[in-house]
């Protein structure tokens, strides 16, 4: 009886030892080829960093792009430099391609499973995408909710914040849920959960705006009904805008 | 920079007579107005400009047609406009610039004198005034209106003393509406317009920022009263935006200019008695409470913003100034001048996006407007002394923005 178990272990080892020797060959080829592909990647960077540099390319985007504009590339690359954004880039586009192909090495070499690459290649690229979706998506909601914050401030509004954080979450929220839907986790309890979030936050900021701005609209909607042809008004200053002087008092222009 | 008086500059003007025979004509660059106005500017010119022939370039004319003048010899005609936007905005912008230059070296101007909307509320002495000033050796003329101590506001709070502290400009409108100004100065005009409509930069140019980087010779002219125009559209905050966001790219294009050490003259300020305080009108204090509360509001929801943007010093100082009582609401001069520095740096070194910087500088802006309509109470003395006196801080705090231009990451808060 002790011969048979002893037996069994041994023959447990073998078969373990076996498989180890047939898998660590192909996880060797994943990591050389990701380092060779990290080392490619981090030369192409460096020389693609010097190149723009030399040619002055931040320089000449700069004077390319509308100031005011928020759609301006320095604004959303990395120390605002646009030579950064690409050379990053291109950087993680070479660690990425390493990845794939340490995966499909890692494949190759080990011949016992030949659908792992199947499954890992698009669960790879639907976690990149949904990386890239996170990212862009906080991104989003930083821009937008600062946007709103000194747009509500200037429109001297009290609930600026409020209405900021409502921005804010609102598009953290989608955003999360489209990554959720894209790894394909969660199913139709995300987007339920999602529906619910999503439609609380809106009416949320539905009631504090209507509920927090009905005196600007019924003096709005008052103004327009008793002065139809009023004169164009000049700049006044913000509390003005309520008087009813026929010549404003500040002129900022 | 100074100005000759009226009557010493028509006697200048006047003599010698043989002169006018070999003047080149000057040129009028007319914006978008209605035919009696024209007629009226037209009428006014004539009276002002006695002597030598008159160009007048206006969408709204018929091109070559003469217009008779009372004055013998003299020739006054109708030139065609360039096939380009019409001159018709609130401010004269680039594109204005451009065309006056390339119609004035085509027709060999000796003045070009470039007038904005409601033109016809200009005297004929201030054409006069603005022609003799090109003629006796100003590359640039530019005019100083007459305006009440509540009005041209961002001209008094950022632009002139901006203008005055880094360009050693002393010209109170740098946002100028009209503008006279020699062949050298048409040339360089030329120049800096046409590049900023190949960039798709903003619009805006610097006339005066522009003579005295090029060294060329600028001068301001006392021209009375003259109606403003109101901005086309767009509130307050856009438009803030939009001219604080040009001033300040023009500042950074011309960093090399500014950074060189020169004497620049701080104003004569009045003797202390300015500093006085009055008893407020019941509708100034009533704005001033009001700005004083948004500015409480701006601090509660922008210190984060401002905190990239301001050094903690000039924060605590700013989060005092929301604190204090609409009596004692007051943004010292040396505080709104580092702010501002603050902002032009940022805007340089894009530590927020641009739009958000320049959306966040607006309740700034508007503290300053709250404690000068507390200074100056409606007077207008009151309100030219606080003006000089943020003038004559932007430029003790000139050593403040140098060092910090060069060295931005020692003070980065």
């Amino acid at each position: 009886m002790g011969q048979q178990i002893s037996s069994a272990l041994r023959q447990s080892m073998d078969r373990v030892v076996v498989m180890l020797a047939h898998f660590l060959p192909g996880l060797l080829a994943f990591f050389v080829a990701l380092a060779v592909l990290w080392l490619i990647g981090w030369g192409l960077s460096f020389l693609l960093r010097r190149l723009l540099t030399s040619v002055r390319f931040d320089e000449r985007v700069a004077t390319k792009e509308n100031s005011g504009s928020p759609a301006n590339l320095a604004d959303w690359s990395p120390s605002n430099s646009p030579t950064l954004l690409i050379s990053r880039a291109v950087f993680w586009g070479c660690i990425l391609a390493g990845l794939a192909v340490g995966i499909s090495a890692f494949n190759a070499s080990y011949s016992a499973t030949p659908e792992i690459s199947l499954f890992l290649l698009p669960y790879l690229t639907h976690a990149t995408g949904a990386i890239l979706l996170l990212l862009i998506g906080t991104l989003l909601a930083r821009f937008l909710s600062r946007s709103v914050l000194i747009g509500a401030v200037n429109a001297q509004l009290h609930y600026a914040r409020f209405l900021s954080l409502g921005v804010k979450w609102l598009v953290l929220v989608l955003t999360a849920a489209m990554a959720l839907d894209h790894l394909q986790i969660g199913g139709t309890i995300v987007a339920l959960a999602f529906g619910i979030l999503f439609g609380g936050i809106v009416l949320t900021l539905a009631l504090a705006i209507g509920l927090g701005s009905r005196d600007l609209v019924s003096r709005s909607i008052e103004k327009t009904i008793e002065k139809p042809t009023s004169a164009k008004p000049a700049d006044v200053s913000p509390m003005n805008e309520a008087a009813e002087a026929p010549r404003p008092r500040l002129r900022h222009f | 920079m100074s100005s000759l008086p009226m009557a010493e500059v028509s006697e200048a003007v006047d003599t010698p007579r043989v002169q006018a025979a070999s003047r080149p004509p000057t040129l009028v660059c007319m914006p978008v107005i209605t035919a009696d106005a024209l007629h009226t500017v037209i009428d006014r010119l004539v009276t002002a400009l006695p002597y030598g022939d008159i160009l007048i370039a206006s969408p709204d004319a018929p091109p070559d047609s003469h217009i008779d003048s009372p004055h013998e010899g003299q020739t006054v005609r109708t030139v065609p406009y360039p096939p380009q936007p019409a001159h018709a905005g609130w401010l004269l912008t680039s594109a204005d610039y451009l065309a006056a230059a390339n119609m004035a070296r085509e027709l060999n101007a000796g003045t070009t004198l470039l007038l904005g909307p409601e033109a016809a509320s200009l005297s004929a002495e201030a054409l006069h005034a603005l022609c003799a000033a090109v003629i006796h050796g100003a590359d640039l003329a530019l005019p100083r209106y007459n305006v009440g101590p509540h009005e041209g506001l961002v001209n008094a709070a950022l632009l002139y003393p901006l203008s005055r502290a880094l360009y050693g400009v002393e010209n109170r409108m740098p946002l100028t509406l009209d503008a006279a100004f020699s062949p050298r100065m048409a040339a360089r005009f030329a120049v800096v317009a046409r590049k900023a409509s190949n960039t798709a930069n903003d619009l805006m140019l610097w006339p005066a920022a522009e003579a005295a980087v090029a060294s060329l010779h600028t001068r301001e002219v006392p021209v009375g009263d003259r109606v403003l125009p109101h901005p086309d559209a767009g509130d307050l905050n856009s438009l803030l935006a939009q001219i604080a966001g040009s001033l300040f790219s023009d500042l950074e294009a011309k960093a090399a200019f500014w950074q060189r050490a020169r004497n620049v003259t701080p104003p004569v300020l009045a003797p202390a008695a300015a500093t006085h305080a009055t008893a407020a009108s019941a509708e100034d204090l009533a704005e001033v409470v009001a700005m004083a509360e948004s500015f409480r509001n701006a601090f509660t929801n922008l210190q984060e913003i401002w905190s990239l943007v301001v050094p903690p010093q000039s924060l605590l100082a700013l989060k005092k100034l929301s604190l204090s009582s609409p009596e004692g609401f007051a943004m010292p001069a040396n505080l709104w001048a580092r702010t501002v520095y603050d902002f032009v740096l940022a805007h340089r070194l894009r530590t927020i996006n641009r739009g958000h910087l320049l959306g966040a500088f607006t309740p700034l802006y508007l503290a300053w407007v709250g404690s000068h309509v507390r200074r100056s109470d409606g007077d207008p003395a009151a309100a030219e002394q606080h003006i000089e006196e943020t003038a004559a801080a932007f430029i003790a705090e000139r050593p403040y923005v140098l060092a910090r231009w060069r060295w931005p990451d020692r003070f980065n808060p």
